[in-house]
């Protein structure tokens, strides 16, 4: 692999890593559920291709599976049982707010910053060449912000778990960052953990609707003190 | 040899969680559970022989690990698992007697059970901080649908936020464990080491202090949302006050003590690379917070399982607060309250299932008079509310007062003083509400009677020791603990 098309790919990472932060951007913006879903899918698909770029640039090929399993379970397994959820229990799909569209974006394009910052300060002690990869560390970090921002703002249950697994994905993408990835075992035990983690929040969604007719987590008052 | 042992330790709760899968029979899944979770208790105290010996203990393929901190805990959680295995015997065929729950549940939550003493096993055997995360996270998980287990609004609204906070918790942890894998890539030779407990230990000192310290935050907000460090204890009274007591109890003595023993592996970790004051002064804040938050909450409480929940959070602000001061007699206080508060948690859960059998209620206004209804389980309530609430001549007592001297010989003199005023508090909130529950009349007629013979003996059991440790600490125990402390002194 010569030294221009490493530069390439560097480049092609850059790029879609920054495709990357618009779709956690556009998952703020949105209003509608369905929405919400597509753009997490679409999310996991571009962490999927950033991946297979890491393999083809630095010959990582541990990754290579991790890169297949973030398409084949994040990008489509688990949107589609999101899906199913939404559809079997015909909720109302638009999103209640509790900052209003406008000002979390300004907040997000807050935290984006504040990640940037973050992030130069883990890297500055380090005498690792600054490479296209250690620069989407400031995305990973602003995608947790983001996913954290998504679940306390955003109140439906639906939402709550977009918004974990948008964490998720930022933790993932840093893991790739600075260390190309975990060692395999540890990465496929993750991926399975996150796939029971959303069956069981799915069936927990079921179960919600069924006893308080909404999923909205305003009606998951009951427990206090 | 060492692979006997892990193999026996790790599988049992797996092949009890395989059986129990197969079987549905009522009699065969109780045989499978106290078997399964026997054997591990066995296999916990071969373990602790053999490390006593020679420590650490790694298998050959460097995947497995134990040492005098991991193999002092695996007893305490194992113990727990065991009782708890035992006690739920006969606590659920009374549920099953009085309609509360049907055979489909009962297969779930023996299942369930095995799976969550297996993930706790992964957690305290891991040599690799990926494999003890993902250990973790499967035990949140196993015990999701445990929390949920009475499908009640209350259950399923407890167990939602339980797996949302503690996954989100958990994923920060995972942030910090990238985090300390990335400093350690560039020192240890070989990569797929540099996870492993036994090779950063090695090359502690050549870590980077600025990302460590970083990353020790990750991880201290992680996995003290796990443990139910304040402020992010509020799904512990949700889940404790809503899942079956013999759960709650498992939850209080073993799961809180796994998500400690990743907290001090860390601790330790990151003390050697940064030394100084910088962790110890995070656990002590940590420490006080947590205990001064439990308070309000147990003087105004209406549940009993909730009460105990926050009785957890102090009581785990205690142990994080004895870390912190961070010398050997304070690491003694803590290891040693790590098993003592396990022991009065199981007494008071358990007997917290025995008067809601009788009661049909877990609200401390319904259930008054149990003196005269419940005498055995009364008893039992009166005096593992004065163990836990620190008084001689129980363990508590001794752990708390060897913590609280530490405080003062280590010129933390200002924190013990808070430490002491908080304990007294929470001792008479506490007695407030057990007398009413103990002596008042009983208000309506009870319809559920006294456990089981079985069952109360086991709580014989747990009380004897809480005695004996309040008395006087057993050699075997004494030296077990001090092994601990020289892993915890790094």
């Amino acid at each position: 692999m010569g030294a221009i098309s490493l530069q390439t790919i560097g480049l092609l990472i850059d790029i879609f890593a920054a495709a990357i932060l618009v779709t956690a951007f556009l998952i703020v913006s949105s209003r509608s559920l369905v929405f919400y879903i597509r753009l997490f899918a679409l999310q996991s698909f571009l962490l999927g291709v950033v991946a297979f770029l890491v393999v083809l640039g630095y010959g990582e090929t541990h990754i290579l599976i991790a890169a297949f399993l973030t398409i084949a379970l994040k990008a489509i397994a688990i949107p589609m049982v999101l899906t199913r959820v939404i559809e079997r229990i015909q909720v109302r799909k638009e999103i209640d707010f509790s900052v209003n569209i406008a000002a979390s974006l300004l907040l997000c394009g807050g935290m984006v910053v504040l990640s940037e910052s973050v992030a130069q300060s883990i890297l500055s002690g380090q005498q690792t060449d600054s490479s296209a990869v250690s620069r989407v560390l400031s995305v990973s970090i602003a995608m947790m912000l983001i996913g954290l921002f998504i679940m306390m703002t955003r109140k439906k249950a639906l939402t709550q778990i977009v918004g974990l697994l948008t964490m998720e994905n930022g933790v993932f993408l840093s893991g790739l960052s600075i260390t190309y990835g975990m060692p395999l075992i540890v990465e496929v035990g993750i991926f399975f953990d996150i796939l029971i983690a959303v069956l069981i929040l799915g069936v927990f969604v079921f179960r919600i609707n069924k006893t308080f007719e909404t999923i909205s987590i305003d009606s998951l008052r009951s427990l206090r003190h | 040899m060492s692979t006997v042992l892990f193999s026996l330790l790790l599988g049992s709760p797996f092949a009890g969680s395989l059986l129990c899968a197969l079987f549905h029979k009522r009699r065969a899944l109780e045989i499978i559970t106290a078997a399964s979770s026997g054997l591990t208790f066995l296999s916990a105290f071969w373990l602790v022989s053999v490390v006593m010996a020679a420590s650490p203990l790694i298998t050959p393929n460097g995947w497995w690990y134990a040492d005098g901190l991991s193999a002092y805990i695996i007893i305490i959680v194992s113990g727990s698992a065991f009782v708890v295995a035992l006690y739920s015997i006969g606590y659920l065929r009374r549920q099953i007697g009085s309609g509360k729950v049907d055979d489909r549940h009962l297969w779930l939550y023996y299942l369930l059970l095995n799976i969550f003493i297996f993930t706790m096993m992964l957690v305290l055997l891991s040599n690799n901080l990926g494999f003890l995360w993902i250990g973790s996270e499967a035990s949140t998980l196993a015990t999701a649908f445990l929390v949920a287990f009475y499908e009640r609004e209350s259950s399923i609204e407890a167990a939602w936020k339980y797996v949302i906070i503690c996954s989100v918790g958990i994923a920060l942890a995972l942030f910090g464990i990238i985090l300390t894998y990335f400093s350690a890539l560039h020192v240890v030779p070989a990569t797929d080491n540099a996870l492993n407990w036994s090779s950063l230990m090695q090359v502690a000192k050549n870590l980077d202090p600025a990302v460590l310290k970083l990353a020790f935050i990750f991880v201290l907000v992680g996995f003290g949302t796990k443990a139910g460090l304040a402020p992010m204890h509020t799904w512990k009274p949700d889940a404790y006050g809503e899942a079956p007591a013999p759960i709650s109890a498992l939850m209080a003595a073993g799961l809180v003590n796994v998500a400690l023993y990743s907290l001090m592996r860390f601790y330790i970790l990151v003390n050697t690379a940064v030394g100084g004051a910088f962790v110890s002064t995070l656990f002590i804040i940590f420490g006080l917070v947590s205990m001064a938050v439990a308070v309000p909450f147990i003087l105004l409480q209406r549940d009993f399982k909730r009460l105990l929940a926050y009785s957890s959070v102090e009581h785990v602000g205690i142990i994080v607060f004895a870390l912190g001061i961070g010398t050997p007699l304070a690491y003694f206080g803590a290891l040693l309250h790590l098993l003592n508060n396990a022991i009065a948690k199981m007494l008071l859960f358990l007997t917290a299932g025995n008067i809601r059998m009788a009661y049909g209620s877990k609200f401390m206004r319904k259930a008054t008079g149990a003196i005269k209804v419940i005498p055995v389980s009364a008893t039992f309530l009166i005096v593992g509310v004065f163990a836990i609430t620190g008084w001689p001549p129980f363990g508590v007592f001794v752990s708390e007062f060897t913590i609280i001297s530490a405080g003062f010989a280590s010129g933390n003199s200002i924190p013990a003083i808070l430490c002491i005023s908080i304990i007294t508090t929470i001792f008479v909130g506490f007695i407030y509400y057990t007398s009413r529950m103990v002596l008042g009349v009983p208000n309506r007629p009870v319809t559920g009677g006294e456990a089981n013979t079985a069952s109360l003996l086991l709580l014989g059991v747990l009380l004897a020791a809480l005695l004996l440790l309040g008395v006087f600490i057993p050699s075997p125990l004494q030296k077990c603990i001090d092994n601990a402390v020289i892993v915890l002194k790094g």
